[in-house]
């Protein structure tokens, strides 16, 4: 059995020593290490300019680490081809709090995407995106086009992009930063979901609100460096949300 | 609910609506024009110097003046045999012939009347001297030496001037095959221009398209269908338009004295080279855009 317990618990991403710095600026992170395990769950916390969209980025492969190594799927980001790289980014749904749509398309074709660059069929991506656009209660606007939409729809078209292709690890970026409070709920069951299915998720946020409804561990960012707060506390009825 | 069946072949980079297009579409169709009219030059003066050389390899006719002085038979033989041997003897001649009296019979009858007595009239020997393909023939020299050796016999020189044309045309062809190089590095280098623009403007785009999985080739592929499509549009008005230029010139020359120049036309290989450019372009355009794409992908993460 102990071959199957090291697949099952190779890290999906691991950081090693890694240190981010923009340009010639003072570095953002400094000399951090991480693990994150199949399944997990975290938050992801630290002040405004702390450094989170940074890290999330080297997590979903569009920025490199100025210096130490980051391994994402076992592989090192280091010595991963562009081919390859393009590979393990379908496997990585990403919500940015800027939701980053492709605005001159319709609702439809920005869910359709990601299918669409893995060569789907246009039966199946029909069939998979009309699903899940009913799903987030965006059945009445698959043909509008994105720029004509309202920040809540936008955001459950970034969200319904994010989870298409059934990622393995879903990072999210603030992304109940500037929606209702329950929507925000509403969007945090969905991620809930998704990881009892097995994705590892991470969500940026700087809710003391949602972090406290949730009994996850935060990565905590602070003066460059990155330290784990266990979950300490269960919230009963966390699930009601 | 047919709209449910709608196969859509959407693409994510809105390139149908790049400001470039406008000015790849007309730089693409000026280019082509251009390209269309130098190449129909090309062709022209390709033929033009076959012909002449076809001409000058057909040879050349060596005139010997009949003596002055009344001498026998044999040594009239000897006379020309002298000739005869000073042509054979020299590179790049392949063969000698006396044109046969009959012949020149045949040529003298539309001035001396068909039953005039050749023998009897002083008349010059000719000579056709066939030259070897391919090989270069010093008309100038050889003209100098046969009047230096024989006074009395003289060389036509109309391929020494043929020679003089051919070597001006083979320049005026040199020119138009640089001037094709030009306009085909300058469209390469238009078609770069505007694609590097493009991925400028759709630098938010193709970001997106890294994130969501795409390959670098998947975004080529999108420049690359584009590019095809604009390069065979513009270049079929363009080849057009040299092709209807080109019937113009030839409807307004063909009025002129021709001559030497009535061979500078096109043959039908060459119609359908100057026809298929638009594909050429259009495949050109597709696979210039479609590595400068992915050449400047690279240097993104
Ligand atoms: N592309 C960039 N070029 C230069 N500096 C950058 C860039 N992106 C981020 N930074 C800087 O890096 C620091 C960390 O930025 P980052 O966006 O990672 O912080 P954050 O924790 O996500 O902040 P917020 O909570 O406000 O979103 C900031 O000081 C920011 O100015
Ligand atoms: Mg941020």
């Amino acid at each position: 059995m102990e071959p199957y317990k090291n697949i099952l618990t190779q890290p999906i991403v691991d950081m090693h020593n890694v240190s981010i710095r923009y340009g010639k600026d003072p570095e953002i992170l400094s000399d951090i290490n991480l693990t994150l395990d199949k399944g997990s769950f975290h938050f992801l916390t630290g002040k405004s300019g702390a450094g989170k969209t940074s890290l999330l980025s080297m997590m979903y492969l569009a920025l490199k680490p100025s210096s130490g190594t980051v391994t994402v799927f076992g592989s090192n980001i280091g010595y991963t081809s562009r081919e390859d790289m393009a590979m393990m980014r379908r496997k990585i749904g990403v919500v940015f709090q800027d939701f980053h749509l492709l605005e001159h398309l319709s609702a439809y074709d920005n869910v359709a995407a990601p299918l669409r660059v893995r060569g789907m069929s246009e039966n199946e991506i029909n069939k998979r995106v009309k699903e899940l656009l009913s799903w987030v209660e965006l059945d009445k606007s698959l043909d509008k086009i994105c720029s004509t939409l309202s920040g809540g729809e936008k955001q459950r078209i970034a969200i319904a992009r994010a989870v298409i292709n059934r990622p393995e690890i879903l990072l999210a970026d603030e992304p109940t930063g500037n929606v209702d409070d329950d929507i925000a709920f509403k969007l945090m069951k969905l991620f809930v979901e998704l990881n009892k299915l097995g994705t590892t998720v991470v969500i940026a946020t700087h809710s003391t609100d949602l972090i406290a409804r949730y009994n996850y561990p935060q990565i905590h960012l602070e003066n460059k460096k990155l330290k784990i707060i266990p979950a300490l506390r269960r919230i009963k009825n966390a699930d009601q949300f | 609910m047919l709209i449910n069946f709608k196969m859509r072949q959407q693409t994510e980079l809105p390139l149908k609506e790049d400001k470039a297009n406008f000015f790849l579409q007309i730089s693409t169709g000026v280019s082509v024009f251009l390209f269309s009219m130098v190449l129909a030059a090309y062709f022209m003066t390709s033929s033009v110097i076959a012909s002449w050389n076809r001409a000058i390899i057909d040879g050349m006719t060596v005139q010997i003046m009949p003596s002055t002085q009344a001498i026998s038979a044999d040594e009239e033989k000897v006379r020309i045999g002298k000739v005869i041997h000073f042509f054979e003897n020299l590179d790049g001649v392949e063969k000698v012939a006396l044109v046969k009296e009959k012949q020149i019979k045949r040529l003298m009858a539309p001035w001396l009347g068909a039953n005039a007595d050749i023998e009897a009239l002083p008349l010059p020997k000719l000579l056709n001297v066939h030259l070897k393909n391919g090989k270069t023939f010093p008309f100038e020299k050889v003209s100098e030496d046969l009047k230096q050796d024989f006074p009395y016999a003289s060389m036509d020189n109309h391929g020494l001037w043929l020679k003089k044309l051919v070597k001006s045309a083979t320049s005026v062809k040199t020119l138009a095959l640089f001037v094709l190089l030009l306009v085909l590095s300058a469209s390469i280098l238009s078609i770069m221009y505007a694609i590097t623009t493009s991925l400028k403007v759709h630098q938010n785009i193709i970001e997106i398209l890294h994130i969501i999985g795409a390959t670098d080739n998947y975004i080529a592929k999108q420049y690359a269908r584009r590019a095809s499509i604009v390069g065979l549009a513009s270049s079929l008005v363009g080849t057009l338009t040299g092709i209807i230029a080109l019937r113009i010139i030839s409807h307004l020359s063909s009025g002129l004295e021709t001559g030497l120049i009535g061979s500078a036309s096109l043959s039908a290989t060459h119609w359908m080279v100057l026809v298929s450019v638009p594909i050429f372009a259009a495949l050109l355009a597709m696979c210039t855009s479609f590595w400068c794409v992915k050449h400047n992908l690279k240097e993104m993460y």
